[in-house]
């Protein structure tokens, strides 16, 4: 437990002194204030009655706008883009712990310790995922009580964008950490974690992919591609649906299953498997 | 006998096709200076990172305290200071020690009394509020070896603990050491300075390609059997001849004489005669040679091509021994002439 909490305060620190997490906190804290300096809302008899961004009017076409409704597509359709910013942010932050942690003259001094190079991995992982998760609170909680003061709207489930974009997080984190045990690269970590988020998503669309191609070999290795990456297209449609519910149209957010959840799930258990297995298996 | 600390049988490297360690035999006991010596790539480092189970070996085993190397819990009594070590540079002195002390398992009420002691010691306390990376080398290098005592270990692995320091810090480290091994730690120093070795060391070993070349106390390694220094009066050619004719070998120098006999039973019969012939004795010595004279010894092979090797393994030692001492590789040389 005290090797735990001082990796924890040592990502938090490394953070701090890279400004990494001054970054990601200003970059954060700059577009919730714009957001809540820009947003006017004329609300009367508790629907909308006009609305201004940016100081211009936008066009409500003479009627009033259900409230609720308004703060449930907006919350749903911006849980969508945080679900991209966060992690993208996420990522960036984090990708160094492991490729740092193995340099030539600090790994020495970690290992030299009686830790287990297992809990030592698993407790870097863990802080690194407790830095994300605090940016993701901070956004999607400083978002929500914006909303709540300017609508007096308390739409609690907007909160569930988070758990999924912590999720895809701690998922692309783990193929982070797999590739930074493996190359001892930050860069080479953020980029093909990045890479990977997009051809997922490439692979959404895989039934179409299949039929595009003029073998079935083809077309199972998209099958087996499909089944075997991280579904991240799917997981940011999981995000809207979660937040928008009912609310929102099916076609907007895609059918809600746990299947993407349990392969990318399976998908990160396994990156973090082999990080684990390849890293108490190195010389150093 | 002390108890055996570190214990070490028929340990093995292969890195694909290299083997940097070819079967090592070791053993450190409590209240116990070891040194490790060699040229570079000897497998000085293999062997002291396959002890901390940073590097796994191909075959041997290895057991700190009877405990396994590859079990994490042989390292809770070992503190270990790496070669080009890097902490943290946005870590203060203190959070330093902190960080690497809650690693070791202690809690922050014991930390906050031990960091202060431990900085103290190793001349740093003005420093404790300071980042690392405003330290110059001889710091980084006191605080890495505070952060090795941070836990009070039984077990002290050093990897060239004087690296970067200066000579009165050398001194320094060389009493802290001496002082850890009074007090019943084992400590195993790995380094390529031949004059600290003999000067901090009671036992060393050198390792040549992978393999323990030579090993023992350093009175042991150094000394020169049968070989004494006499300082007598008068000397004469007639009582030259006389030590001659038993057999002795026997050169002047410097107005000493220095005798090559058989055993210790031939030195005193050269005695005998000195005083049957009216000479007094003034002083006798056995020779010994520094540690130096072994290792040069040790690295000059007998064929021309390894030769060169050997010259090499030796002037880098003494370059090594020269950069310490901040005089230049031709200066320390000059103590004694590496020769093939």
């Amino acid at each position: 437990m005290r090797m735990f909490a001082a990796q924890v305060q040592d990502v938090f620190r490394e953070a701090a002194a890279r400004w990494t997490l001054v970054a990601y906190f200003v970059l954060s804290s700059l577009f919730i204030l714009i957001f809540a300096l820009a947003v006017n809302l004329d609300i009367v008899n508790g629907a909308l009655a006009g609305a201004k961004l940016f100081g211009q009017s936008v066009q409500m076409g003479g009627e009033q706008v259900d409230l609720d409704r308004l703060v449930i597509g907006f919350e749903s359709g911006f849980s969508a883009f945080l679900y991209v910013v966060g992690t993208f942010l996420a990522v960036f932050a984090t990708a160094h712990l492991t490729p740092r942690l193995q340099e030539k003259g600090t790994i020495d001094l970690y290992l030299s310790r009686p830790v287990g190079r297992l809990p030592l991995l698993a407790s870097r992982y863990a802080a690194g995922l407790l830095l994300a998760a605090s940016n993701i609170v901070y956004l999607i909680g400083s978002i929500w009580l914006i909303v709540a003061w300017k609508t007096k709207v308390f739409h609690f489930r907007f909160f569930l964008a988070g758990l999924v974009i912590l999720f895809a997080i701690a998922v692309l984190m783990a193929f982070a950490f797999c590739v930074g045990v493996v190359t001892s690269s930050t860069g080479v970590s953020i980029m093909t974690t990045y890479a990977l988020f997009f051809f997922s998503a490439l692979f959404a669309g895989h039934e179409k992919l299949e039929a595009g191609m003029a073998h079935d070999w083809q077309a199972a290795i998209i099958r087996g591609l499909y089944w075997v990456l991280p579904k991240t297209a799917e997981l940011g449609r999981a995000a809207v649906a979660l937040v928008g519910g009912t609310a929102i149209p099916r076609a907007m957010s895609g059918s809600l299953t746990n299947l993407p959840f349990v392969t990318t799930a399976a998908f990160g258990l396994a990156c973090f498997g082999l990080a684990a297995w390849i890293f108490q298996r190195k010389d150093f | 006998m002390a108890d055996t600390v570190i214990s070490a049988r028929g340990l093995r490297k292969v890195y694909r096709s290299i083997t940097a360690l070819d079967g090592i035999d070791l053993e450190v006991h409590s209240g116990e200076l070891f040194g490790l010596l060699g040229p570079n790539g000897a497998g000085k480092t293999t062997t002291v990172k396959i002890l901390l189970g940073l590097t796994h070996p191909t075959a041997g085993e290895a057991s700190i305290h009877g405990i396994p190397v590859s079990d994490p819990a042989s390292r809770r009594r070992v503190g270990y200071l790496p070669e080009g070590h890097r902490f943290p540079g946005y870590l203060t002195a203190r959070q330093t020690l902190s960080v690497f002390g809650r690693m070791s398992g202690m809690a922050a009420a014991d930390l906050a009394k031990r960091i202060p002691e431990l900085l103290a010691r190793v001349n740093l306390e003005k420093w404790a509020g300071v980042r690392v990376k405003k330290f110059s080398k001889g710091m980084v290098q006191r605080l890495g070896l505070a952060a090795a005592l941070v836990h009070d270990p039984d077990v002290l692995l050093l990897d060239e603990p004087t690296d970067g320091v200066d000579p009165v810090g050398r001194r320094e480290i060389r009493d802290l050491l001496q002082e850890e091994a009074r007090r019943g730690k084992a400590v195993l120093v790995n380094s390529h300075l031949l004059s600290e070795i003999e000067l901090t060391c009671s036992r060393v070993a050198i390792l040549r390609a992978g393999k323990i070349a030579a090993a023992g106390t350093i009175d042991e390694l150094t000394r020169r059997e049968s070989r004494y220094k006499m300082v007598a009066a008068p000397v004469d050619d007639r009582l030259l001849a006389s030590f001659r004719d038993t057999g002795a070998g026997v050169e002047r120098q410097n107005g000493h004489l220095l005798l090559a006999v058989r055993d210790v039973a031939h030195v005193n019969a050269l005695v005998d005669r000195l005083r049957t012939q009216g000479g007094s004795l003034v002083e006798l010595a056995p020779l010994k040679s520094s540690l130096e004279d072994v290792f040069v010894d040790l690295f000059r092979p007998p064929d021309v091509d390894s030769s060169v090797s050997a010259r090499i393994a030796a002037a880098e030692i003494l370059r090594g021994d020269a950069e310490a001492a901040g005089t230049g590789p031709g200066e320390a040389a000059g103590t004694k002439e590496v020769r093939p």
